[in-house]
C-alpha cells in the first residue's frame, strides 16, 4: 500500500514542473526505448541527458550506468513517468503509438522514430539533434549513415549466398524488408531470400535447402553452433550439413544504428575468413 | 463406395505431397531427391499420423463427454504442452528433443491433472467435470505460460507461440518412427472399446444395463485419447479443427458405430493434414502458412456444407 502512495506520488511530481517546457527547448532529460536511439543518443554527445534505457541498451558500454526503465515492450509507463523526463524517444509501432499518447497526456513530449532500414538512420539522427540542440554532431553521424545506402556506393559483386534464419521451429527467414538484408548486399553477400518483401518470413524448410545458401547467418553471442543443426531434418541443408554458420553478435546486428557500418565490414570479414 | 473414396483421397493427399513442394523437383528426380525423402516423406507420414490420431482423439472423447464440442485440445492438454515448452526456452534445455519431451510431459501433467480432478465425482469419470476441469486447467497453464514469455528476458520466447500454433516443420523420420512406434498403443485401445463407446452413446445408466462396465471404459477411452494427442502436440504443435471436424464429417457420413466411425475418422483426419500441410507449403511458396489456418480454411465450409445437408434431410 505505502509502495503504491509512494508510485503515485512519484508519478504526481512527473507531471510536475519539468515535463512543462516548451517545444522548442533542447531536451534535458531523456528517456530512449530503443537500443538504437540509445546509441544514436550517445554518438551525437546527448549521452549524458539519457536519464532512462531499456533492458537491452547494452551499448556504449556507459549507457549501462543508465537506470533501465523495462524492456520496454510495451513500454511501462509510470516507470518511465517516474525518470521526469521532458523527452521520450520511442520505436513508430501500434503499442508505442498508445504509450506515446498516454505520455503526452501527462505532459511529457514524445518523439516517435521510424527505424526498420538502413535509410532510416540519418532521418533518425537529424531529427534526435535537432530535439537536443546537437544538430552539428547529428549532422556529421547522419553524413555517414546516408553514405552507408547512398546510390553512388556501389556495393561489390556478391561474392557468397547467405539466408539468415532467425528461428528454427517453424523455420524464420529475413527477406528484403529488413536491413539485415541491406547488411548482406553491403558486405558483398546476396540474400537468398531477397525475394521475400517482408522484414521476416516463415518458409519450409525445404524452401531452404534447395535455394541451398552456401552460410547460414545466426544472431547468437555463443560461439557454439545452434541447437538445430543437431537435428535430423535440418541436415537437408547443405550449410548445416557443413557447418557452415556465420554467428553475428546480437549487440552489433541485431540493430540498425551508427556501428552498422562496422557490421558491414565485420560481415565481410567474417564471410572472407570462413571461405578460406 | 464411400470407403473407396475416402482412401484414394488419402492416397492422393500423400501422392499430392510427396510431387508437390515449394522446390522444383523434376518428376524423373523424385526418388533421388534429398528433399523428397528427408523433408517431404517424413513430413507427409507425419501429417498422417497426427491428423489421423486427432480426428480418433476427438470421435473418442465427443462421445466420452458426450458433448459435440469435444476437441483433443479442450481438456487442457495445449496449456500444458505450451507451459513445457516455454519452460524449455526459458530454462535454456538444450539437445534436439528437449522442445518435444518437454511439451509432452507438460501434457502429461496437465492431463493427470484433470484426471485427478476428473475423479472427484466417483470412480466413474464425471463428464461435466472433465469438461470444465480441463478449461480450467487449460487457462490456468496459458496463464503461467504468459506470465514467463512477458517476464522472461530472452526474446526468442516469443517465439515459442508461434512453435504453439501448430506445424509440422520439425517433421523429420525420427519423428516419425517414434510417432509410428507410440501411436498405435493408445489407437488400439480405442478401436477396442469401440462397442462400449456404442453403448455409452445411450446414457451412463442404459449402457451399464446392457452390460458394458461404463467407469472402466470412461478412464481408458480419456487415457488413451489423451495420451494420443499428447505426442500429437509434441510434434507438431496445437494443429486445431482436425480433432473437431473430422470426428462430425465422419459421423454424418458413416453413422454413429464407432466400430466405422474410428477408422473413418483416422484416414480422413489423416487425409485432411496431409492436404492442408501441402497448401501450407505451397501457396504462397517461398513463404509458408502456419498449417492450423488451413485445416480451418477447408475444414470450417466443408462442415457447414455437411451441416446444412445434414439439417435439411
Amino acid at each position: 500500500m505505502q509502495r503504491r502512495l509512494f508510485l503515485a506520488l512519484v508519478v504526481l511530481t512527473a507531471c510536475g514542473s519539468p515535463a512543462r517546457r516548451p517545444a522548442g527547448q533542447p531536451a534535458r532529460r531523456i528517456v530512449s526505448l530503443l537500443p538504437s536511439f540509445t546509441e544514436i543518443l550517445f554518438d551525437i554527445g546527448a549521452g549524458d541527458r539519457v536519464v532512462g534505457r531499456t533492458t537491452w541498451c547494452d551499448y556504449p558500454p556507459a549507457a549501462l550506468a543508465v537506470p533501465s526503465v523495462g524492456d520496454g515492450m510495451p513500454p511501462n509507463i509510470e516507470a518511465v513517468a517516474a525518470r521526469q523526463p521532458d523527452l521520450v524517444v520511442l520505436y513508430n509501432s501500434g503499442p508505442n503509438v498508445t504509450a506515446a499518447r498516454q505520455l503526452e497526456r501527462i505532459g511529457i513530449r514524445t518523439v516517435l522514430l521510424d527505424l526498420n532500414r538502413l535509410e532510416d538512420l540519418g532521418p533518425a539522427t537529424r531529427t534526435l539533434g535537432r530535439l537536443t540542440g546537437l544538430e552539428q554532431r547529428a549532422d556529421s553521424l547522419a553524413l555517414v549513415m546516408d553514405s552507408l545506402t547512398s546510390t553512388n556506393v556501389h556495393p561489390p559483386p556478391p561474392s557468397a549466398t547467405v539466408a539468415f534464419v532467425v528461428w528454427d521451429n517453424p523455420p524464420i527467414i529475413i527477406g528484403r524488408g529488413s536491413y539485415l538484408d541491406e547488411l548482406a548486399t553491403l558486405a558483398g553477400a546476396r540474400n537468398v531470400f531477397h525475394d521475400v518483401a517482408a522484414p521476416s518470413s516463415q518458409v519450409s524448410l525445404e524452401t531452404i535447402a534447395a535455394r541451398d545458401p552456401q552460410w547460414i547467418a545466426v544472431l547468437s553471442d555463443s560461439a557454439e553452433a545452434p541447437a538445430f543443426a543437431k537435428r535430423r531434418e535440418w541436415r537437408a541443408v547443405r550449410a548445416v550439413r557443413d557447418g557452415h554458420f556465420l554467428r553475428l553478435r546480437g549487440s552489433l546486428f541485431g540493430r540498425p544504428g551508427p556501428r552498422s557500418g562496422q557490421a558491414v565490414q565485420e560481415l565481410r570479414a567474417l564471410i572472407e575468413r570462413s571461405a578460406q | 463406395m464411400k470407403w473407396t473414396l475416402l482412401v484414394v483421397a488419402a492416397a492422393l493427399a500423400l501422392g499430392a505431397s510427396v510431387v508437390l513442394g515449394p522446390a522444383a523437383v523434376p518428376l524423373g528426380e523424385l526418388l533421388h531427391s534429398d528433399i523428397v525423402w528427408n523433408l517431404r516423406v517424413p513430413r507427409a507420414l507425419l501429417a498422417f499420423l497426427v491428423g489421423g490420431s486427432l480426428g480418433v482423439a476427438g470421435a473418442a472423447l465427443q462421445a466420452l463427454v458426450r458433448n459435440p464440442l469435444a476437441d483433443p485440445f479442450l481438456l487442457g492438454l495445449s496449456g500444458g504442452a505450451g507451459l513445457g515448452a516455454v519452460l524449455a526456452i526459458a530454462l535454456h534445455l538444450s539437445g534436439p528433443w528437449a522442445l518435444p519431451i518437454a511439451a509432452f510431459v507438460g501434457a502429461l501433467a496437465a492431463l493427470a491433472l484433470v484426471y485427478r480432478l476428473g475423479l472427484i465425482g466417483g470412480a466413474a469419470l464425471d463428464a461435466r467435470i472433465l469438461l470444465l476441469g480441463g478449461v480450467a486447467v487449460g487457462a490456468f497453464a496459458a496463464a503461467i505460460t504468459t506470465a514467463i514469455v512477458s517476464l522472461a528476458d530472452a526474446v526468442e520466447l516469443r517465439n515459442a507461440f508461434l512453435w504453439l500454433w501448430g506445424g509440422l516443420s520439425s517433421a523429420s523420420w525420427d519423428a516419425v518412427l517414434v510417432v509410428a512406434v507410440y501411436a498405435p498403443i493408445p489407437l488400439a485401445f480405442l478401436f477396442a472399446a469401440s462397442r462400449p463407446l456404442d453403448l455409452l452413446a445411450l446414457g451412463e445408466e442404459p449402457a451399464g444395463y446392457l452390460g458394458a462396465d461404463v467407469a472402466a471404459v470412461k478412464r481408458r477411452v480419456y487415457l488413451a485419447a489423451s495420451l494420443l494427442t499428447a505426442a500429437a502436440v509434441a510434434v507438431s504443435g496445437v494443429i486445431g479443427f482436425v480433432g473437431l471436424v473430422v470426428p462430425h464429417v465422419a459421423r454424418l457420413t458413416w453413422g454413429h458405430r464407432h466400430r466405422v466411425l474410428l477408422p473413418a475418422a483416422f484416414i480422413g483426419g489423416g487425409a485432411l493434414l496431409v492436404f492442408a500441410d501441402t497448401l501450407a507449403r505451397t501457396v504462397v511458396a517461398p513463404r509458408e502458412l502456419p498449417v492450423g489456418v488451413v485445416t480451418a480454411l477447408i475444414g470450417v465450409p466443408v462442415f457447414a456444407l455437411l451441416l446444412r445437408r445434414w439439417t435439411i434431410a
